[in-house]
C-alpha cells in the first residue's frame, strides 16, 4: 500500500523554510517598551513617528498597566516602562533586589478627567464630592445626594466607574482624590481608560475618571475644585501645564539605569521638541515648553 | 386490521412535537453564527482592500492595514503547530498502540484530559514563568507559540488518538500475521487510514491557535510593532489582540475597522478549516473501507 502520509515531511519542509524566510535582513534594535494604559496610545504614536527618525530601531509597544509595566522592568524584560504613578518604594527596592536600577523620566502630565454623561447637569464637582463618592464609607451614593436631577438615571443611583487595581490611574487617584482611605465596594472597575469613558458614555447615571486624551465628544467633563466653592478649573492640558488643575499628575518612563545607545536615544527624542508635540497632539501636556506650531 | 387508537394518534402527536421542538432548537444553534457572520461581512466588508490586507497601521492605528497582525497570527500559529503536532501526534500513537492498560497510562491520559480544562489565561501566565523568563526565550514568538502549544496539545493528542483506535483492530491482526513488526504496521497501515481524524485534530488546534488572546499577550504579542518580525524570537503583533486593541484601547477609532479586523481573523480560521476539510474529504474518498 503506498503510504499516505507522505506528504507529511514536505509541508513541514515548506513551513520551516517560510519561517527561515522571514529570517536575514538588515540588523536591527528592538526596544522593549510597556505598560500604563494611559500612556499606550502615546507610546504608539511614538514608536509610530520614531520609525521615520530612526528605520533600525524597532519599538515594541505594549499596555496592560503601570503595574505591569514595572513588573516587566523588575524582571527585566522591558527596556522601558511607562507608569502613570511614580514607582513605590517596595517595588524600588524588588527592582534593585534584581540588580536592576529604575530611572525615571517626566515625560508629560496629563489632567487626570472626570467623566459623566452628556445629559448629566452637573458643571462642577469638588475633591471632597469626589472622595464621598468613590471612597469607603462614602455618604453619596445618589445624584440628588449632589443637588441635580440626571435625565434617564432611573432612582438617581450612581454608576461609580473605576479602574483595576494595577492601573497607574487607579492608584493615582486613590493617593490624590481618597488620600488614605480604601475605595468604595461595588465600584465597576474596568480594564482600560477607554472602557471607562466608553461606560460613562452610555450610561446616564455613571461617573468615572481617565486620562484627558481619552476625552470623547459626546461626553461632559466638569471642572474640577479643590474645595466646595473654591476656584473651578477645567481639565486642559493648559491647566495641566501651570498645575491649577487639581489632579493633574506627571506621566513617566522608567528606564533600567541612565539609558544609553539606542535607548538613550530613542528617550532623548521623545524628550525632544518633536516628541513632545506629539504627546500634546494625542491630548497630554508636554513635560517642557514646546512650539509646535 | 390495524385501526388507530386515541394511543397511536397521541403517539403521532407527539412524535411530531418532539420532531418540532427539537428542529427549531437546532434552527437556533445557526442563529448566532449568521448573526455574527452576517454583521461582520456587512459592517467589516467595506474595509477590506488590498492596502488593509497589506500595508501597516498608521495614524496610532486608526488608519492603514492590519498586515503586521495578519503574518504575526499566521507565523504563530505555524510555530505553534510544528511543536504541537509531531509531539501530539506521537504521544498519541505512544498511547494508542504501545502502552500497556495499566494505572500509568490511564493517569496520563488523565492528565491530559486535565490539561484540556486549564484555562488559557492560566496557559498564558505559565508560558511567562517557563519560556519568557526561565528558558529566556524573552517576549517572542517562540515563547507565544509554545504557550499555545502546549494549550492545544491535548486536542491534536486526543483527536489522534480517537482516529487510530477507529482503525479496526482486525488490520493490526492481519499485518502483524504477515510477520510485519509494531512499527511496520503502524507506519504503513495504522497511520494512512488514521490520518483523516488526525486533521480534524490540527484543524480545531488551527482554528483554536489563530483566536487566542490571552495566552499570547503575555508571551509575545505587543500592541504595536512597527515591522514585521525577522525571526521567531521576536515580538510580533497578532490578529486576535489587534482586535481587542483597535476596539477597546484607541480613542477615535473608526467605527468599522474593528469589524475588519474581525472578519479577516475569521475569515482566516474559516478559510484554514475548509482547506483541511477539502484535504480531508479527498483522503477519505480514496479510503477502502
Amino acid at each position: 500500500m503506498p503510504s499516505r502520509i507522505s506528504y507529511l515531511p514536505f509541508a513541514l519542509t515548506a513551513m520551516t523554510a517560510l519561517l527561515a524566510g522571514c529570517g536575514g535582513g538588515e540588523q536591527r534594535q528592538v526596544i522593549q517598551n510597556k505598560g500604563s494604559d494611559t500612556l499606550v496610545n502615546v507610546a504608539q504614536a511614538w514608536a509610530e513617528n520614531y520609525q521615520q527618525v530612526d528605520p533600525s530601531v524597532v519599538v515594541a509597544v505594549s499596555g496592560g498597566g503601570s503595574g505591569t509595566g514595572i513588573a516587566a522592568l523588575i524582571n527585566g524584560t522591558v527596556d522601558i516602562a511607562n507608569a502613570s504613578r511614580a514607582i513605590k518604594d517596595k517595588e524600588l527596592k524588588l527592582a534593585q533586589d534584581n540588580g536592576q536600577e529604575p530611572v525615571q523620566h517626566v515625560v508629560g502630565f496629563d489632567a487626570l478627567a472626570i467623566f459623566l454623561h452628556a445629559d448629566n447637569p452637573l458643571d462642577e464637582i469638588s475633591i471632597s464630592q469626589l472622595a464621598d463618592i468613590y471612597g469607603d464609607g462614602g455618604t453619596s451614593l445618589s445624584w440628588t445626594d449632589l443637588g441635580v436631577e440626571v435625565p434617564g438615571c432611573k432612582d438617581q443611583e450612581i454608576v461609580v466607574v473605576s479602574r483595576q487595581n494595577n492601573s497607574g490611574t487607579y492608584a493615582y487617584f486613590r493617593d490624590a482624590v481618597l488620600g488614605s482611605r480604601d475605595f468604595k465596594l461595588g465600584t465597576r472597575d474596568m480594564h482600560g481608560s477607554k472602557d471607562v469613558v466608553d461606560l460613562v458614555e452610555k450610561t446616564p447615571c455613571a461617573i468615572g475618571y481617565s486620562g484627558l486624551a481619552y476625552a470623547v465628544d459626546h461626553v461632559k467633563l466638569p471642572c474640577v475644585s479643590t474645595e466646595a466653592g473654591g476656584a473651578c478649573v477645567a481639565p486642559s492640558v493648559e491647566t495641566a501645564i501651570d498645575n491649577s488643575y487639581p489632579i493633574a499628575r506627571p506621566l513617566f518612563m522608567y528606564t533600567n539605569g541612565e539609558p544609553t545607545g539606542y535607548v538613550g536615544d530613542y528617550m532623548n527624542w521623545i524628550k525632544s521638541s518633536e516628541g513632545q508635540c506629539i504627546i500634546l497632539e494625542k491630548g497630554y501636556a508636554p513635560a517642557t515648553t514646546v512650539n509646535c506650531g | 386490521m390495524f385501526e388507530t387508537t386515541s394511543i397511536n394518534k397521541k403517539n403521532i402527536t407527539q412524535q411530531k412535537l418532539v420532531r418540532i421542538g427539537l428542529g427549531t432548537m437546532t434552527g437556533i444553534l445557526i442563529l448566532p453564527v449568521a448573526l455574527i457572520l452576517g454583521t461582520l461581512i456587512y459592517k467589516g466588508a467595506p474595509m477590506i482592500s488590498f492596502e488593509f490586507l497589506f500595508t501597516g497601521p498608521t495614524k496610532g492605528m486608526t488608519a492603514g492595514g492590519i498586515f503586521p497582525a495578519l503574518l504575526g497570527t499566521v507565523l504563530l500559529v505555524l510555530v505553534a503547530l510544528l511543536a504541537s503536532v509531531p509531539l501530539g501526534v506521537a504521544a498519541a500513537i505512544y498511547l494508542s498502540e504501545y502502552a500497556p492498560d495499566n494505572w500509568f497510562t490511564r493517569s496520563i491520559n488523565l492528565a491530559i484530559i486535565n490539561l484540556a480544562g486549564v484555562p488559557s489565561i492560566v496557559h498564558a501566565l505559565f508560558g511567562v514563568g517557563a519560556f519568557v523568563i526561565f528558558f529566556g526565550f524573552g517576549t517572542s514568538i517562540l515563547a507565544a507559540s509554545l504557550t499555545l502549544a502546549i494549550m492545544t496539545l491535548p486536542v491534536v493528542i486526543v483527536a489522534t488518538r480517537e482516529s487510530l483506535q477507529a482503525v479496526p483492530m482486525s488490520f493490526r491482526e492481519a499485518c502483524w500475521n504477515m510477520g510485519a513488526t509494531r512499527w511496520q504496521t503502524i507506519r504503513r497501515v495504522v497511520l494512512p487510514n488514521a490520518v483523516t481524524g488526525i486533521l480534524t485534530g490540527v484543524i480545531l488546534e488551527v482554528s483554536r491557535t489563530a483566536g487566542e488572546t490571552a495566552p499570547i499577550m503575555f508571551t509575545g504579542a505587543a500592541f504595536f510593532l512597527p515591522l514585521l518580525p525577522q525571526g521567531v524570537l521576536d515580538q510580533t503583533m497578532a490578529l486576535s489582540l489587534h482586535l481587542f486593541v483597535v476596539s477597546t484601547q484607541v480613542p477615535n477609532m473608526p467605527e468599522q475597522l474593528p469589524f475588519g479586523v474581525a472578519l479577516v481573523l475569521i475569515s482566516m480560521v474559516l478559510l484554514m478549516n475548509s482547506l483541511s476539510i477539502a484535504l480531508r474529504m479527498y483522503l477519505r474518498g480514496k479510503k477502502k473501507w
